[in-house]
């Protein structure tokens, strides 16, 4: 999750990832008799530097192995390295609740499906200090342009654009036309990422607004990462009645996907996560409309997830000003569970962690996104 | 006032990508003049440039497969724009694999140079890349200060070593000094000095060869060891040197003691000047 909180990354390693993966059940064990997951958090900037140097790491280590240490929270990280050098790394993590989106990539009505290197040569036309670009489709072609803001000074920077015709996608399916702008920087950081996997990448988006998805799933990996898109000026306001009208849907979209937990979703759940969905930002201001509405639940349909994440921006523009953040005002807020540690029916939840044990990784193929 | 052209060889399309990566790396902003048969990328001698002026020509034809302009008017049938160099080379490069680059001026609520390249792709369709280009029309009083510069009577002329030598030279010089002397005689010898309180480096290239002097009034009892010098500031002659990725095919250099050194280059059939006035 970034700072603005318009973008969100996730990758799953499945255990062929790894030579050796083994997991064992914490101490802890719940009422449940559920397996607790060990859900923590480490600092990037602990981390990076000890994965930087990958040509270094190619030449150099034979074997890593990556082993916690919950008694003194620590992760230990260590290099078996040519002649007999041993390097080891001790983080320290911190036990944290994971955020969680709920995104249905396949109700999405656009899909493509592309090749790395295609979009890779796309984003050269574009200098680094592109801050957003715009993906426009039809049936016909998909064009990624410049996108610049209205502030900017025009005469001063190019405008690039590129169409691509069809049969360059794997996989092309328009359901409907649509231009969607978002944050060029998280694009080239996911396709950097993507193009050490040489997997395809799927695109799933639908309208201005509404999130958009990038994933990308082979045999040693499943990686999604969701990108806010601006919406459209204009309507701002949520209609309580389409908020309502899904809320069946929702409820049992909730209970379905939730195979293992089914049980445990109660509309206490539900309304717990729609608390915490307003991103800290817009709390203060939100605080009253979000206790109106109850079960939000998730937004596992396409309407529900504009008019959620649209409610907080509009109480924002309706009382002051954030300082600093009208740039961010203009994404759509994207809805996060965000589960808190201090509600202990969460913790046996592997519905809602990230990190995930070899047995759950039939809800991982379930096609939605939400299953963890 | 309208342009157009079009580049359909691969060859010449890396070749004007050559010339465009150049320019952006001797100027940020340069003036581009559009005339029946010729571009030009001017640099003027302005304050704000140092005093350092470039004047780089190419003959149109040599690239173009099609060239349509139209000037400001009959009798001054030419356009100069400003742009900033480094968007022309930049969208040059996304035209690695381009089957057609056409290149227009066009007016998209401000005067642009609009490049679009068609791109060869390994399937069926081609994809196709639009760049529009900001660009500022100079008004016609302005050209008096963009028209090429007269050579200057040199006191000696002598041929270039391997720039790319030289430029590491200077590079290692610029850590000890701004101020660089170069020095060179009619007799093959060039020397690059830089003196500080401290130490004193001189760099000394030999048998470089003299092209044959063009005026007759070069006096005959000049005494051909005799060197001629300018100081000049390393920083503009690194960047010079910078931007010369390939060795030229000819390379000069003309000194007017204590005034001016101006280099003369030719790569394939692009001609390059650039003047670096004496530090005052």
């Amino acid at each position: 999750m970034n700072s603005c909180r318009s973008a969100y990354g996730c990758v799953l390693f499945s255990p062929v990832f790894f030579q050796h993966y083994q997991w064992s059940t914490s101490v802890k064990m719940n009422d449940g008799d559920t397996i607790s997951n060990l859900n923590c958090k480490l600092g990037m900037k602990s981390i990076l530097p000890i994965f930087r140097c990958l040509n270094s790491l190619e030449r150099n280590v034979e074997k890593c192995k990556i082993f916690t240490r919950s008694d003194k929270c620590k992760v230990v990280i260590q290099f078996f390295c040519r002649h007999g050098i041993k390097r080891i790394h001790n983080l320290c993590f911190q036990e944290s609740q994971p955020l969680q989106v709920i995104f249905e990539k396949n109700m999405c009505s656009n899909t493509l499906v592309i090749q790395p290197r295609v979009l890779a040569e796309a984003t050269v036309l574009f200098t680094s200090s592109q801050e957003e670009v715009t993906l426009a489709v039809t049936p016909l072609n998909v064009c990624i342009k410049s996108s610049n803001e209205e502030s900017m000074d025009l005469t001063n920077s190019v405008y690039s654009e590129m169409f691509v015709g069809p049969d360059e996608f794997d996989f092309y399916q328009i359901g409907v036309n649509t231009e969607i702008t978002f944050c060029f920087k998280e694009l080239k950081g996911m396709l950097t990422f993507s193009e050490a996997t040489h997997a395809p990448i799927a695109i799933h988006f639908d309208f201005p607004g509404k999130p958009m998805a990038l994933s990308i799933d082979d045999m040693l990996l499943e990686a999604n990462f969701i990108l806010a898109t601006l919406a459209d000026e204009p309507s701002r306001a949520s209609s309580p009645q389409s908020l309502c009208l899904s809320q069946k849907r929702k409820r049992s979209e909730l209970i379905h996907s939730n195979s293992e937990a089914g049980k445990n979703v109660t509309s206490k759940d539900a309304e717990y996560i729609s608390r915490k969905a307003v991103p800290k930002r817009l709390y203060s201001e939100t605080r009253t409309k979000v206790s109106s509405s109850e079960n939000r639940g998730s937004p596992l349909t396409e309407r529900a997830n504009r008019d959620i994440s649209e409610v907080p921006e509009s109480s924002v523009s309706d009382t002051e000003e954030v300082p600093g953040s009208s740039h961010l005002r203009k994404f759509s807020r994207m809805f996060f569970g965000a589960v808190s540690s201090d509600q202990q029916e969460h913790f046996n939840h592997p519905f809602h962690s990230l990190a995930t044990a070899s047995d759950s990784e039939e809800d991982v193929n379930n096609g939605s996104f939400s299953t963890f | 006032m309208k342009f157009r052209a079009k580049l359909v060889d691969a060859a010449c399309l890396n070749n004007f990508t050559r010339v465009s990566n150049m320019i952006a790396k001797l100027a940020k902003t340069c003036t581009l003049r559009i005339s029946p048969d010729k571009l030009n990328f001017i640099l003027s001698d302005k304050v704000a440039n140092g005093g350092v002026s470039m004047w780089c020509e190419l003959e149109q034809e040599n690239f173009f497969s099609e060239f349509q302009m139209e000037g400001v008017s009959a009798e001054n049938n030419a356009i100069y724009l400003e742009l900033t160099s480094e968007n022309l080379s930049r969208a040059l490069k996304t035209a690695q694999n381009a089957r057609v680059l056409k290149i227009k001026l066009t007016n998209k609520h401000f005067p642009c140079l609009t490049v679009s390249i068609e791109l060869l792709s390994v399937s069926s369709s081609s994809r196709v890349v639009t760049h529009d280009i900001p660009v500022k029309v100079i008004p016609r009083k302005l050209w008096k200060d963009l028209q090429e510069p007269t050579v200057p009577d040199a006191d000696v002329s002598i041929y270039l070593p391997v720039l790319k030598t030289m430029k590491s030279i200077v590079e290692k010089m610029k850590n000890i000094s701004n101020h660089l002397i170069i020095e060179a005689n009619l007799n093959g010898e060039l020397n690059l000095k830089i003196e500080t309180e401290l130490v004193c480096v001189t760099t000394h290239f030999k048998d470089l060869g003299n092209p044959p002097l063009a005026s007759e009034n070069a006096s005959q009892d000049r005494n051909s060891e005799q060197m001629a010098e300018v100081h000049i500031d390393i920083r503009k002659l690194l960047q010079f040197l910078a931007g010369q990725q390939v060795n030229p095919t000819k390379a000069t250099c003309n000194i007017v003691k204590n005034k001016i050194v101006h280099f003369d280059l030719l790569h394939e059939d692009v001609s390059l000047q650039y003047f670096i006035p004496a530090l005052s």
